[in-house]
């Protein structure tokens, strides 16, 4: 039998909770609701859930603290999807950094939500189990570069920001999780493709290109992506992870 | 007007009307000084010269003719001597004042001597006196009369004295117009919705008083504006609940035309939310600390993500090398300006440079309709919507442009738009 995905819905807001639960019910999933923290944590210790959507402004402990708190015990290896008022850069670092895998902005349409969803699962589920928690999201140290997972971008040798694609990021996260692994155009695609749009099969070679010259990984010694014929790429660089310290 | 031959500057104004008028004093109480010495040593003059020519003339005139000669050297003055004789051929006396001198010497001697007066040709004061002696010798009178020569040192003393004025009257013109530039500065600089330096309140009573009033002015008009933001942001805000519960309602709906039409609206409430919030928010957008940042990397991502959802966006020039930026701020701003061209010009061109000062420029440009050149402004203003083309039927919330401007000058930078040749819009960003 296949796996129904599980998802709690802890929010305050009545119509709300049953609404996005109504929602992924009706869209295949099982999705049950929590008042608050409280009847989150009683909820979480006699059923197991795949993903929790968390809203972050709550009477009581915030999504933020309790974030924090889910990260910090038993239940850490569930992902999280942040519901938060405010769109802000500095917001979603915050969330991020208290160890949540994605944010959906009120007022956010349910379609939206679900893909997010979706795409978490299948993102934490790919990922190696070493890899799978992310307590306070890392720095990915390989050659001359750092990525900032949280803020998304690059940081070379003097501090200076290279900023990425969304595309981009996906991918390079793809291959910084997956190091000395040759991984086929099909996997990178499903591995990267956050949303249901459809890209073609060239496109994963048009991402690693540009990805290339970000790297300043030019074309006669490919020291971070290396093409492997007929079957992908791999990137065979060692990555390190470090602390959030810069 | 009169005043055009005024110089442009208060400080100049000041400094000639004082200097002027200090100048002018100084040189009437010298005139006045002058006339002063002249007129008392004129006097002084009339009063002795009459007595003293006449003791030399009897003097003169009782010694035998050989001991005449020996007596000249003492009968000498400063303004005046002797001679035994006929003296210079002369022409009548004409100043008044000589002949005046001559009138009274004339009565004091009296008519034995026969006196009369003779002007020199060619020297304008001076003049000759001729007596005759009783023994019938003829006996000159050789006047050349002097002002009392002037002190050598008083010039020193003028021009000591014009310095000083001139030093006296700068520092005056200082204070007085120093406190106005001051407070020009601030009002220039004043920024109302962050927190702008305060103006000193020191200084004379004047001045510290400008400046409390200027400070008060700023700190009324701040408040205003925070709680205009702050009902602008908690609207916003607090609409984002229901809008998300009918929206959940609407999906739960079956599907139909009025459902469809439901879900639209609550789409275009959602942005206008959005907008209304980001807008409340960058009004404090100085709070970003800048970050280096590889431009070029910047703008080509910025670029992919709106390609790799389909979205006609290209860079058509770029800079390399990294620039110091609010990235999150910078970010907003170009987003906006390319979500527009893309909804008004149907494609978004960027280009990036660096103008001669160094700017970073980055220009957003597009084909649509442009903007008609006396709204160029006004659509920077929040809620300013076009009345020709862009409605509310196409979408948004008409805060886009408010907030991209806002946040260009929180960036310390300024945002321009522009009509461009063979149409179409330009917006283009200058960072300093």
């Amino acid at each position: 039998m296949q796996h129904t995905d599980h998802i709690l819905v802890v929010d305050d807001d009545r119509e709300i909770r049953t609404g996005v639960v109504d929602y992924l019910r009706k869209n295949g999933l099982r999705a049950d609701a929590a008042v608050d923290g409280r009847d989150m944590l009683a909820q979480l210790d006699t059923s197991a859930f795949d993903l929790i959507v968390l809203d972050i402004m709550m009477p009581g402990d915030d999504g933020l603290v309790l974030c924090r708190t889910l990260r910090g015990g038993k239940h850490r290896a569930i992902p999280i999807v942040l519901l938060t008022a405010r769109d802000d850069e500095t917001d979603r670092i915050i969330g991020l950094e208290m160890g949540a895998d994605d944010y959906v902005v009120k007022p956010f349409s349910p379609r939206e939500l679900l893909a997010r969803i979706k795409a978490v699962i299948r993102r934490t589920r790919m990922l190696p189990p070493n890899l799978r928690i992310t307590e306070s999201t890392p720095m990915l140290a390989f050659g001359r570069w750092r990525l900032d997972t949280t803020a998304r971008h690059l940081l070379d040798e003097n501090d200076t920001i290279v900023p990425l694609s969304g595309a981009e990021f996906r991918l390079l996260r793809v291959f910084l999780d997956h190091p000395q692994r040759v991984l086929s155009r099909d996997q990178l695609l499903n591995l990267t493709q956050g949303r249901d749009a459809e890209l073609f099969d060239r496109s994963i070679d048009l991402l690693v290109s540009r990805l290339r010259t970000r790297l300043e990984d030019t074309a006669k010694d490919q020291s971070y992506i290396k093409t492997v014929r007929s079957e992908g790429y791999v990137f065979s660089m060692s990555v390190s992870v470090h602390g959030n310290d810069a | 007007m009169s005043t055009r031959w005024l110089p442009r500057s208060m400080a100049s104004r000041l400094y000639l009307i004082m200097l002027a008028g200090l100048m002018l004093a100084q040189g009437l109480s010298l005139a006045l000084l002058l006339y002063e010495r002249t007129a008392s040593a004129t006097t002084m003059m009339y009063n002795t010269v009459e007595h003293d020519v006449g003791t030399s003339v009897a003097v003169l005139d009782r010694l035998p003719a050989q001991e005449r000669p020996r007596w000249l050297a003492r009968l000498q003055r400063d303004n005046y001597d002797y001679v035994l004789g006929a003296g210079q051929p002369g022409t009548p006396l004409l100043a008044k004042r000589s002949r005046e001198v001559v009138r009274r010497i004339a009565k004091e001697v009296g008519p034995d001597y026969h006196v009369r007066g003779e002007a020199i040709p060619g020297d304008a004061h001076r003049y000759q006196v001729h007596f005759t002696l009783h023994d019938g010798s003829p006996l000159t009178l050789d006047v050349t009369p002097q002002i009392m020569p002037i002190a050598k040192w008083l010039p020193f003393v003028l021009a000591l004295e014009v310095l000083l004025l001139l030093l006296c009257t700068w520092l005056a013109v200082r204070l007085a117009t120093r406190p106005l530039t001051r407070l020009a500065n601030a009002v220039e600089t004043m920024e109302p919705t962050a927190d702008g330096p305060r103006m000193s309140e020191e200084g004379p009573v004047e001045v510290a008083q400008a400046a409390v009033a200027f400070n008060t002015m700023q700190e009324r008009i701040r408040r205003h504006l925070k709680e205009r933001l702050h009902i602008l942001a908690s609207i916003s805000h607090d609409l984002q609940t229901p809008i998300t519960r009918m929206r959940l309602r609407a999906e739960a709906l079956d599907e139909s035309e009025s459902r469809q039409k439901i879900l639209g609206d609550l789409h275009a409430m959602e942005h206008l939310v959005r907008e209304g919030v980001a807008y409340a928010r960058t009004a404090h957008g100085g709070a970003e600390t800048p970050v280096r940042m590889e431009v070029g990397a910047f703008l080509e991502s910025l670029v992919f993500d709106y390609q790799d959802i389909g979205k006609p966006a290209s860079l058509v020039t770029t800079i390399h090398g990294a620039a110091l930026v609010r990235q999150q701020a910078l970010r907003r701003v170009l987003g906006n300006l390319i979500d527009n061209a893309i909804k008004y010009g149907g494609a978004a061109e960027v280009s990036a440079w660096r103008d001669e000062q160094g700017a970073l420029c980055i220009a957003v440009s597009d084909r649509g309709p442009g903007i008609p050149a006396e709204e160029l402004e006004q659509v920077l203003q929040p809620f300013y919507r076009l009345e020709a083309s862009r409605n509310r039927d196409t979408g948004g919330a008409g805060l886009g442009l408010a907030i991209a401007a806002q946040l260009a000058r929180a960036m310390g930078g300024h945002l321009t738009l522009a009509n461009r040749d063979g149409g179409g819009l330009i917006a283009t960003l200058a960072l300093p």
